[in-house]
């Protein structure tokens, strides 16, 4: 083939893989809708699992799909339409909703923010200011970790050029950690803790709540869908509160769920329990709220966002948060 | 003039189709940036450094990697070329070698080397080593035999067989492995700064696409990573075309 008709051949997959599905109901009534969630299956989408099995979305209305893609890629297609519903990284909304991007946030998952400094318990300072000086691996200059990484260090009068900052493109920071090119990583305290733990590490962490509060990922939707359908947003949303409200009740019928949707839990199931409990504690922080969204968090969220030039203020708080009617 | 003229033409066609396709899907420019987008973004891109900082280190890694994995794959196929017994206890590796997916193995390499420069030049050098190994030993193979008795009767040793004759000969097929090696030392370091980098244009495509959600950004990159394999592969060309006019 040319580089002509193969440039030509790229563009013609481009236009057909950015057609939107069209919206027609089900044979059962139901209403198909594609939830777009990041990477792969995993344990911690539990409450997306018991709502399809247990029939939470289908009493709402609804059929849902899952699909797992790439973050960056999951803010596009629900913009696009190619997905009504989406998880991404609340400061992910900030700049993707800043640099055009039409999507809002409509409903919160995690109540405490994820993201923490992950370490030996005898190099994690208890204060960010002690980060000085020390070197600390993350996947890359992009996404919530990094966002976290930068907030603490600016809590801790710190910058960037205070520490020395080691990649991993691949999130393999642990291995990093494990042989010592690292003395910190950042990392999803809900994992990348519990994987160190059963590798025999006494774990410390350096979370960012305290000193930096940063709203924690959720729901998003294109702003199409919620101008032209605000009821089928509000159907999901609470359907899907209602959901993880189950799982924090019950974490085994969220595990039950998860066991079938996700294989690698069968490789290590008690890994696999233990990051369902410990996601549990962030989802429900100082008592579940079903998704409610902390206004407080994300006004703090933003400065902070906007003070470490990750965003420029441009685009007003109010257009990157909508709660459905 | 003429090849010029048809290249020109070509590119012409290709921005044309480009963005005819942006105002027939109606796309936003963060699905398909119009090639105006990109442009407009490449000159804020070089007005603030940003891109020669990216693409400054992506070059070298190119260079070093093409350089380190062609020397090692020349090499390597005159030996393979010259021995059946070489090229049997060899091969299965090489070959093996090849079919590992480079970007599972990739951020192992990073470790294993330390997570720096040589790292990044490791795994470049790695993927321009096959191509290149293999097209040497099908050219050392295809010496005329007769030749080859010719220089033997004359006295030549085996080391100036191969300076003499068995190179210069396989010189044309040598040259079709580097033209396909060139190509993909661009790829290589991409892979590479993909395993573990800070800087680099494959990090740049990172940033731009997770980070800043940039997508003219990432176009940006793209472009300037295909520019560059062009020019290496036109380098490549020209070299090719000296030595052979001799």
């Amino acid at each position: 083939m040319s580089p002509s008709l193969a440039l030509l051949a790229s563009l013609a997959l481009i236009l057909g893989a950015c057609q939107a599905p069209a919206a027609s109901d089900s044979q059962d009534g139901l209403r198909p809708i594609t939830l777009a969630l990041g990477y792969r299956p995993d344990v911690q989408f539990a409450p997306f699992y018991v709502a399809q099995r247990e029939g939470f979305y289908a009493d709402a209305g609804l059929e849902v799909s899952i699909e797992h893609q790439p973050a960056p890629d999951v803010q596009r297609l629900v913009a696009d339409g190619q997905a009504e519903f989406g998880v991404a990284d609340a400061t992910d909304v900030m700049i993707a909703r800043t640099a055009g991007i039409p999507i809002r946030y409509v409903s919160t998952l995690y109540q405490r923010f994820p993201v923490a400094l992950i370490g030996d318990a005898a190099d994690v300072p208890s204060d960010p200011a002690g980060l000085s000086g020390m070197t600390i691996g993350t996947p890359g200059k992009f996404g919530s970790s990094w966002h976290a990484l930068l907030a603490l260090l600016e809590a801790g009068g710190l910058t960037e050029d205070d520490v020395t900052v080691r990649e991993y493109p691949q999130f393999n920071q642990v291995d990093g950690l494990s042989n010592g090119d690292v003395e910190l990583i950042t990392g999803f305290r809900n994992n990348e803790p519990l994987r160190l733990e059963a590798r025999g590490t006494e774990v410390g962490l350096l979370t960012v709540d305290d000193v930096a509060p940063l709203p924690g990922p959720g729901l998003i939707v294109g702003d199409d869908l919620l101008a032209d359908e605000p009821e089928l947003v509000r159907a999901f949303v609470d359907a899907t509160a209602a959901a993880q409200s189950a799982v924090i009740s019950d974490p085994g019928l969220g595990f039950a769920a998860a066991e079938a949707s996700v294989p690698t839990i069968a490789e290590d199931p008690d890994v696999a329990r233990a990051i369902l409990e410990a996601t549990v504690e962030l989802w429900d922080g100082d008592g579940f709220a079903d998704g409610a969204i902390e206004q407080e968090t994300w006004e703090a969220g933003f400065e902070t966002m906007v003070r470490l030039g990750f965003i420029d203020g441009s685009v007003p708080l109010e257009e990157m948060v909508a709660l459905p009617n | 003039m003429r090849r010029i003229g048809a290249a020109a033409l070509s590119l012409v066609v290709f921005l044309a189709v480009w963005k005819l396709a942006t105002i027939l899907g109606g796309y936003p420019e963060y699905i398909l940036p119009a090639p105006s987008v990109v442009g407009e973004r490449a000159w804020r891109a070089i007005g603030t450094g940003i891109l020669w900082e990216h693409t400054a280190v992506t070059l070298l890694e190119i260079v070093l990697g093409f350089v380190a994995g062609a020397t090692a794959a020349v090499l390597t196929g005159i030996a393979l070329g010259k021995s059946v017994l070489i090229e049997k206890v060899l091969s299965p590796y090489i070959v093996a070698a090849q079919a590992v997916p480079i970007l599972a193995l990739a951020p192992l390499l990073d470790i294993w080397f330390g997570g720096g420069l040589l790292a990044r030049v490791v795994i470049c050098a790695l993927i321009v080593f096959f191509p290149i190994a293999i097209a040497t030993m099908v050219g050392i193979r295809s010496v005329d035999p007769l030749l080859t008795e010719m220089l033997r009767s004359l006295g030549a040793t085996n080391p100036q067989r191969t300076r003499l004759l068995e190179v210069p000969s396989a010189l044309p097929v040598i040259f079709g492995g580097l033209r396909v090696g060139v190509t993909l030392a661009v790829i290589g370091a991409v892979v590479a700064e993909w395993a573990g980098a800070s800087t680099g244009l494959g990090v740049l495509i990172n940033i731009a696409n997770q980070g800043l959600f940039d997508t003219p950004l990432m176009f940006v990159a793209l472009a300037t990573l295909a520019i560059i394999g062009l020019a290496f592969y036109g380098l490549v060309v020209i070299v090719e075309r000296r030595l052979l006019s001799h």
